[in-house]
């Protein structure tokens, strides 16, 4: 009787094992089909394989490298039940050199969700699962495994496999270089290694290690061999010390303009800077003070020339200098950067409204920055060409063009090498008139003769710039507070008061005045922070972030992002005669456009790091997307209320 | 003694030193394909220079690898041999398994194997020390080239459109598209090809990795 009892108990082990195969032994792992259903009225739950694989056997990633390939799973459910996709745990690098595969060792379990309808009974749930286990050599196996669904038998692998799953989402910024593809991301937690693995499998040699560097305290780089460099979008897991991360990135437009192009845009886009509002009055005196010599000395006309050449050529080498300097540390830098800090405007503030008073005072100060074409007497003050080019260049860089912008930004993003060659032909083209005037100072003999006309000329260039420092106080102020401003404005009213003193009278302590108005300026700015954190206020926008443009793109939400500062000429204009417009106002609302605005008037790496991916480091640059695009798309830098419109449309 | 120490040291370094330095190399298409030299399985040396004029296949093969077995047990990869043969191509199989891994033959085996399968390459090479698979990049076998008779590699990669996956266990030879045998008549008349390049699949070389 016992004995037939133990038969039977051994015959319904064996029967169930049979409709239950579970687990199964492939020949180099044991599958098994294990599950976190809780309840049995649970409507989603997930199912997972599970691969307890014998020692130095792996099997694959869905992208598995140079060779391999990942399993295959074939569900067999009743037809109100629907089995999602598998979800890839984050995969290691499996090194067969000089070949790379990508995978997983020892015991995995890959997790599926699951949706059932509860009207239909789903009893047990069934898999054909295919794969390849390979060490040295691979072999193709199978495991056909069913899960009996009517006993809650909650397996707590499952769910501590699902909770290591990368499903959260890293923002990454990728760079070509060369051959090389430069992947920057951020990470709160210090790093020790990082590995990108990529889902395309043809992008990409794969390599047993990726050069990691440390940008700065949270900001990484590695860099990746390419195959081929004409791909638009990448995406896969980035395992940051064994924590994997999704990415998705769009590469925009990979240099879309060759280093001789850069170079041309500099030469031209300089040569344009000599028109802007802030400069020309300085330039124009400049060659007013050669006018003045022209009728006698040529050589003298030459000479002044270059040095003005050589203080305008130092100063953008100078600059170039500086920036390839701060990004090797690794800070995020733009054009127009400087005006970010209040400090910079407050002093720049003064300089104009100083050189205005000058101007309308028609005094002579020796020497230094504030000598201008006005002290033509002393023919001999080369020192004086010299600063006023470096004078030129430091009140020009406010006023970018925006196809100089174009070009600054390429330099920006290019190795040092090809950065230095683009700020010098910036120079160049700033230079240019003077360069031809020192080639040919006899056509200074075209100009008309000096008389009283250049007095009155050189009075009204004052205008200029007042109004230029007037837009610099209203920058200062937003940086600031209106507090602050009353301070700077003092500061101006004991600058102009010095300058009188200068003016009017004798001896040496004349200059008692400017001694006053350094040591006020040195007390104000010195309270100052370097870089301030209000913002502009706009009630209508959202306010950026890094990710804002793939979220809302995954929700289907139309936007308008305006990358903005308070310093920024060309986005003031816009934003009076475009954004601000009710025409555009209530378009934006009757079409369900999000409207965003990035303010970039104080430092902001983020916004940096949002520029670059459009190839940018200077603004304004305006984007746009609409469901239905495939990527988004970058409106026109000058824009009008009609255009705006237009191609939104 | 202390000679054979120190020899004993160099021949434990040497391969180290050697190991670190092996990288594939990665042909590009449309240029002219590394030149080789290397062991047949009757013994001669074989170079890529003497068929000058003649266009060439190499096929990168391991009798034992799942995939090339399948390719050979249901006649795939004969008929491509026999295919590329009656319009004049040179076959080339090379083996660059390493000593004591899958895959790698003596001489005599090597002659067995294609005697018994029936298979019709022009030459089996013995690429032993993974030499020219580096050279070439060869990544899988089989991983396959073709080379034009002026000695312009014209395409590298799968041999067909089946390998993504596992369905290459499931999917029929009948239904591939196969990358090699549609395509050698464009390389005999000089027309650009319609696929130059694609990913290869099945098992990894077997290259001396340790």
């Amino acid at each position: 009787m016992r004995h037939m009892r133990n038969t039977f108990l051994a015959l319904s082990i064996l029967f169930c094992s049979l409709i239950v195969a579970n687990p199964v032994d492939t020949g180099h792992a044991k599958a098994s089909l294990i599950t976190n259903l809780q309840t049995a009225d649970q409507e989603s739950f997930y199912v997972g394989i599970r691969l307890q694989m014998q020692e130095g056997w792996h099997t694959y990633w869905e992208n598995p490298g140079d060779s391999g390939s990942p399993f295959e799973a074939i569900w067999k459910t009743n037809t109100s039940t629907i089995v999602e996709n598998v979800q890839w745990p984050t995969p290691v690098t499996i090194p067969y050199p000089p070949l790379m595969t990508y995978g997983y060792e020892g015991d995995i379990i890959f997790p599926f969700k699951v949706f059932r309808s509860m009207d239909e009974d789903l009893s047990k749930i069934s898999v054909d699962v295919d794969f390849l286990i390979c060490a040295d050599i691979c072999i193709p196996e199978q495991a056909s495994l069913t899960l009996d669904l009517t006993s809650i038998n909650p397996d707590p692998l499952l769910d501590i496999a699902i909770k290591n799953l990368p499903t959260k989402f890293i923002q990454t910024h990728s760079t070509l270089n060369g051959d090389q593809l430069q992947v920057t991301f951020k990470s709160s937690k210090p790093l020790s290694t990082a590995y990108l693995f990529p889902r395309e499998n043809d992008l990409f040699v794969y390599i047993p290690k990726h050069d990691f560097i440390q940008l700065n305290e949270n900001t990484y780089q590695i860099s990746l061999p390419i195959l081929k460099s004409n791909f638009e979008s990448f995406s896969g897991v980035l395992s940051l010390d064994g924590e994997g991360f999704q990415f998705k990135e769009k590469i925009q437009s990979i240099a879309n303009i060759s280093l001789w192009q850069a170079i041309l845009f500099a030469l031209i886009g300089g040569l344009i800077l000599n028109l802007m509002p802030c400069v020309f009055p300085i330039i124009s005196l400049k060659v007013l003070s050669f006018v003045y010599m022209g009728g006698d000395d040529h050589r003298k006309i030459k000479n002044h020339a270059l040095t003005f050449v050589g203080g305008v050529m130092s100063t953008f080498l100078a600059i170039a200098t500086a920036l390839v300097i701060i990004r090797a540390s690794g800070s995020m830098i733009g054009w127009g950067y400087q005006l970010q800090s209040p400090v910079v405007v407050g002093i720049l503030t003064l300089i104009m409204l100083g050189i205005g008073l000058v101007l309308l005072t028609n005094i002579n100060i020796g020497s230094g920055l504030t000598t201008l074409g006005s002290n033509v007497q002393t023919q001999n003050n080369y020192s004086g060409s010299f600063f006023t080019g470096v004078l030129a260049v430091v009140v020009a860089s406010p006023c970018t063009a925006p196809f100089m912008g174009a070009a600054v930004g390429y330099a920006l993003l290019q190795p040092s090498f090809a950065t230095l060659p683009i700020f010098l032909s910036l120079g160049l083209g700033f230079a240019g008139p003077y360069l031809i005037l020192a080639l040919k100072p006899e056509w200074i003999s075209a100009l008309p003769k000096p008389g009283a006309w250049m007095e009155t000329l050189k009075q009204f260039f004052a205008f200029p710039m007042i109004a230029t420092a007037l837009w610099l106080m209203w920058v200062f102020m937003v940086q600031t507070s209106g507090d602050t401003l009353i301070e700077l404005l003092i500061l101006g009213l004991i600058l102009g008061a010095s300058i009188w003193m200068i003016a009017t009278f004798k001896g040496h302590w004349k200059w008692s005045g400017m001694l006053i108005t350094l040591i006020a300026a040195f007390q104000i700015f010195n309270t100052l922070p370097v870089s301030s954190n209000n913002l502009l206020e706009n009630s209508s926008a959202d306010s950026w972030n890094l990710e804002i443009e793939s979220k809302l793109q995954t929700e289907n939400q139309a936007y308008l992002i305006n990358f903005t500062a308070a310093w920024c000429i060309t986005c003031q204009t816009n934003e009076k005669t475009a954004f601000s417009r009710t025409r555009v106002q209530e378009y934006l609302i009757s079409q369900d456009i999000k409207y965003i605005k990035a303010d970039w008037t104080n430092r902001n790496e983020d916004i940096a790091i949002g520029l670059a991916r459009y190839e940018r480091t200077g603004i304004p640059l305006y984007i746009f997307w609409k469901p239905g695009m495939n990527s988004s798309k970058i409106l026109p830098a000058v824009i009008t209320e009609d255009l705006l419109i237009r191609s939104m449309q | 003694m202390k000679l054979v120490l120190n020899l004993l040291i160099l021949t434990l370094i040497t391969p180290m030193i050697f190991g670190a330095q092996i990288v594939l190399q990665n042909p590009k298409v449309n240029e002219l394909a590394p030149t080789f030299s290397s062991m047949d399985s009757n013994g001669s040396v074989v170079k890529l220079s003497d068929f000058v004029g003649t266009p060439v296949i190499l096929e990168w093969t391991n009798h034992d690898c799942p995939y090339v077995a399948r390719h050979y047990e249901e006649n795939n990869m004969q008929t491509a041999q026999k295919i590329a043969h009656d319009k004049g191509f040179i076959w080339l199989s090379v083996i660059s398994s390493t000593p004591g891994e899958q895959g790698h033959v003596s001489p005599e085996k090597a002659n067995e194997l294609s005697l018994t399968r029936n298979a019709y390459p022009t030459h089996v090479l013995l690429d032993e020390s993974g030499d020219i698979g580096m050279m070439y990049g060869a990544k899988t076998t089989p991983h396959m080239y073709i080379i034009d008779a002026q000695g312009i590699l014209r395409y590298k990669g799968a041999i067909d459109d089946i390998g993504s996956g596992m369905k290459f266990f499931k999917t029929s030879f009948a239904d591939a598209t196969n990358y090699i045998n549609t395509q050698l008549d464009d390389v005999i008349q000089g027309n650009s090809l319609k696929v130059v390049s694609t990913v290869a699949y099945g098992c990894s070389v077997k290259y001396n990795y340790d």
